[in-house]
């Protein structure tokens, strides 16, 4: 009688695919080796590795004093995990600040718990858009805390699979996935991120030193523009001060800086490969879709009992001429109130929250953010009704 | 957890303090086992469960295999063992590709199926340790290994740190006859692994994620037509940096298994130096290579039968093997490629073997340009997420976008020419021999000005942990 094995192979018609014996041969040569042993370079290894610890430590005390000497502090970098573990903190009636980088360095936390009573969580990031924090706290249950979004059009309204929106949903998607070993190493990483300067990731490493190399690009090349250096710091709060070297009226990095926002925050070129009405038309229904999804997504944070207040933090010089221009008030800021029936406080309209002065025409400085902090708590407050 | 991070570092220094402290193998073996665990869970602590119970199964099943009486019987308990493990695998990984791929096909004969969508999450290393697992049963049925009676040894050998999340694919044959009698602690061996991993590092942070990763990310991710010099320069650019992402890993595996006394295999021999593609096998991620063709292909026949059915053999074989860097249809293209590409050898093999030009050096060289020019066209598939990139990229390859965009500075081209140059000259010169032979022939100042650099180039890097990508099959 033949086995079942046999019929089943039969009847498939499979190939001998594990049925067959190893052939004598094969046992011999075929089978792994029982005995390996890698072979060791017969060299000094002792003298060399002492050789190369006395370097390394040398090469790294240098670095880490010329980058001192050239005006470079420590601080944490805001990657995702330090973000994610703020946004653990959040509890159900949390009060919460979202949004861009506005919203990250105007806002002083001291001043916030003094006028609301609160310490809100610093969940803003540098060149991010609050539309998917703000959905996803949405898509929480128990959340119906307070929510304090800082709008900047470009980036509020960025849309999906472009840089800003990417940075929110990397930022979202980490919270819910950020593993026990990504969370270890942000602990790991807080002592020596506070301590050494030169751990700096969107400045200080070797790719963006080879950024920095002036390499002329071929005439037409779409390369991306260039990010603003380090002018800021951040504490374990995500708590985002600008330095004093920037802060100082007429230096010479914050004008550096405001020639960079131009390029910055001016429209890419529709790309070659779509027409450009097409184009426009997509950018509209992107836009409009972003109005639609804010507006359900507030509706549900309502509907538990949370509330929202979106503000539109000082500008100022040529960056302010370019936002105007180019995501006016009436196109983005009204619609939007209209559309969520949220509130909003717009620096310009109070004259208290209008005489400050961006010195890299995007933020404040630290101590003029928390004056302004002082003075948008009324305001605030009388938004939100508390 | 990743050997790019800071967690790595806390965890590799406490481990081996620990474990070269203890003299009691045992215990030391325990030690290894517990940490191997904690490595594992630290990326998501429910699935060291899974990979506890299928490695328990093939023990048990490895020892049924082993007193099983009849071959009928063994048979049994070994198909028992594959289709447990294959079914694990199928289940977390082909899950949903198997069921988008029955919607399609029956909505061929018009039937309307909207299968739900399994929310599964993929085990991180899933087809590397499942492969650890089966190879032991596997060699227990061909008669090359005796079950081990230890069932902490075969934990152990199955899911040892260095090599357990993305290779190389270690036999249970290669490691537990080194889990007999412990090693001694050597300097020379503990040091040279600390250089390996050092070595292993710097091609993943510094050449793969920092200089390459950025412009073949730019190039795939890009949604309209592209120029031929920056297609190219981004297919190049994938090139270098999946040899350096999965080499860096392995030569990481390599170096900490060495500091803890154990030897790993290599897994990366100069690939981009190969003439041909039999060749190319040989050099690249052998560990898989040598497993397919030890347990697919020479039981399907090898070479050993009709010159169409070993074509068709080796075509069967590397269709399976792009299936197993993931479930998407380009990687069967990329799989299918390779196997076309190793026919085609064959092939030439047979018409021109005996000509005289054809083991000449101009001849050899050819092949190897044609070789780099043939796997580099085939990571096109490998790389691209869907066949509307992989089609795009190959037609801006050929030069169907004469007046495409160009989207690549010129500073990440020149980082991409340095790169590709500087590591086919190192595979060139070193095709014939290995990186031990190599260090020690050099000068004792060149080693330590050498491992001093790619030290200070890690720090200078900060490696943002990017994931290894491997880590995804």
């Amino acid at each position: 009688m033949r086995s079942f094995i046999s019929n089943f192979k039969e009847r498939l018609r499979l190939p001998r695919l594990f049925f067959r014996k190893p052939s004598r041969a094969e046992q011999i040569h075929g089978g792994p080796p029982m005995e390996f042993e890698r072979p060791i370079p017969p060299i000094q290894w002792r003298g060399i590795t002492v050789v190369v610890v006395v370097i390394v430590i040398a090469a790294s005390a240098a670095w880490e004093l010329y980058v001192r000497s050239i005006g470079y502090g420590p601080t944490l970098n805001d990657g995702e995990d330090l973000w994610t573990l703020r946004r653990r903190s959040v509890t159900p009636e949390s009060v919460v600040i979202i949004g861009d980088s506005r919203g990250w360095y105007d806002v002083d936390l001291d001043e916030m718990e003094k006028g609301l009573g609160k310490r809100p969580i610093q969940l803003a990031m540098g060149g991010g858009c609050g539309y998917p924090v703000l959905a996803d706290l949405a898509k929480d249950e128990t959340f119906h805390g307070t929510i304090i979004c800082s709008v900047v059009p470009r980036l509020f309204f960025a849309p999906p699979g472009t840089p800003p929106m990417e940075r929110g949903e990397k930022a979202v998607k980490r919270f819910h996935s950020q593993t026990p070993a990504q969370r270890a190493s942000q602990y790991f990483a807080f002592p020596l991120e506070e301590r050494v300067a030169f751990l700096k990731q969107e400045e200080l490493t070797l790719a963006d030193l080879l950024q920095r190399l002036p390499i002329p690009n071929r005439p037409g090349a779409l390369v991306p523009p260039r990010l603003p250096p380090y002018f800021g710091t951040i504490d374990r709060e995500r708590r985002a001060r600008m330095i004093e070297e920037c802060a100082r009226p007429g230096s010479e990095l914050a004008k550096r800086i405001q020639q960079i926002w131009i390029p910055l925050f001016t429209p890419p070129p529709p790309p070659s490969y779509i027409p450009r009405e097409q184009f426009m038309a997509k950018i509209g229904e992107a836009i409009g879709g972003r109005f639609r999804d804010t507006a359900a997504a507030i509706e549900k944070i309502r509907a538990r009992g949370g509330k929202i207040v979106f503000v539109r933090f000082p500008h100022s010089g040529g960056l302010k001429e370019l936002e105007d221009r180019d995501t006016p008030r009436e196109k983005t800021w009204d619609p939007l109130l209209k559309m969520t029936g949220a509130p909003g406080i717009y620096y310009s309209d109070f004259p208290d929250l209008s005489g400050f002065n961006c010195p890299e025409w995007s933020h404040l400085s630290a101590g003029d953010s928390v004056e302004f902090s002082k003075r948008l708590v009324p305001h605030l407050r009388a938004a939100l009704k508390m | 957890m990743l050997f790019n991070s800071l967690t790595f570092i806390v965890f590799f220094v406490i481990v081996v303090m620990l474990y070269w402290s203890i003299a009691s193998w045992p215990l030391r073996k325990n030690i290894l086992v517990v940490a191997s665990y904690i490595f594992y869970g630290a990326w998501n602590p429910p699935f060291a469960a899974l990979l506890f119970s299928t490695t328990a199964m093939d023990f048990w099943l490895g020892r049924q295999i082993g007193k099983a009486k009849g071959s009928r019987a063994k048979r049994a308990w070994l198909v028992a063992s594959v289709c447990m493990n294959l079914s694990m695998l199928g289940f977390f990984k082909y899950g949903n590709f198997l069921l988008q791929n029955f919607q399609w096909l029956v909505a061929r004969v018009g039937i309307i199926y909207q299968p739900p969508h399994l929310d599964i999450l993929l085990p991180v290393g899933i087809s590397f340790y499942t492969f650890h697992s089966l190879s032991y049963t596997l060699d227990i049925y061909r008669g090359v290994l005796q079950p081990t009676r230890s069932l902490r040894d075969f934990i152990l050998a199955v899911s040892f740190f260095p090599q357990l999340v993305a290779g190389p694919i270690v036999r249970a044959g290669d490691f537990l006859p080194q889990l007999v009698r412990p090693q001694p602690l050597r300097t020379g061996q503990f040091l040279w692994g600390l250089a390996l991993m050092t070595l292993g590092l710097f091609e993943k942070i510094v050449l793969a994620d920092t200089l390459l990763s950025g412009s073949a990310d730019r190039v795939f991710g890009y949604a309209g037509p592209l120029v031929a010099l920056d297609s190219w320069a981004g297919v190049i650019a994938f090139a270098g940096q999946i040899f350096f992402d999965f080499a860096g890993y392995s030569t990481c595996a390599i170096g900490a298994a060495l500091t803890l006394g154990f030897h790993l295999k290599d897994n990366f021999r100069f690939p981009y130096a190969a003439i041909g593609f039999s060749d190319f096998w040989r050099r690249w991620h052998i560990s898989l290579s040598t497993f397919l063709r030890d347990y697919l292909y020479i039981p399907l026949g090898g070479n050993q039968v009709r010159p169409f059915r070993a074509a068709l053999n080796l075509v069967i074989v590397m269709f399976l093997g792009g299936l197993w860097h993931g479930a998407a249809w380009t990687f069967v293209v990329w799989g299918l490629l390779h196997g076309s590409y190793l026919v085609i050898e064959r092939i030439c093999r047979i018409l021109f073997e005996d000509r005289s030009w054809a083991n000449n050096l101009a001849t050899r060289i050819l092949a190897g340009v044609a070789t780099y020019a043939a796997v580099s066209i085939a990571w096109v598939y490998f790389r691209a997420s869907d066949f509307t990139i992989a089609s795009r990229m190959l037609a801006g390859m050929f030069g169907q976008h004469a007046h495409g965009d160009a989207i690549l500075s010129t500073r990440e081209m020149l980082q991409v020419a340095f790169v590709t140059v500087g590591m086919i000259s190192v595979h060139c010169s070193l095709r014939d021999s290995n990186i031990e032979t190599a260090v020690a022939r050099l000068p004792r100042w060149a080693v330590t000005a050498a491992w001093a650099l790619m030290a200070c180039a890690i720090i200078l890097t900060q490696g943002a942990s990017n994931a290894f990508i491997y880590f995804q099959f």
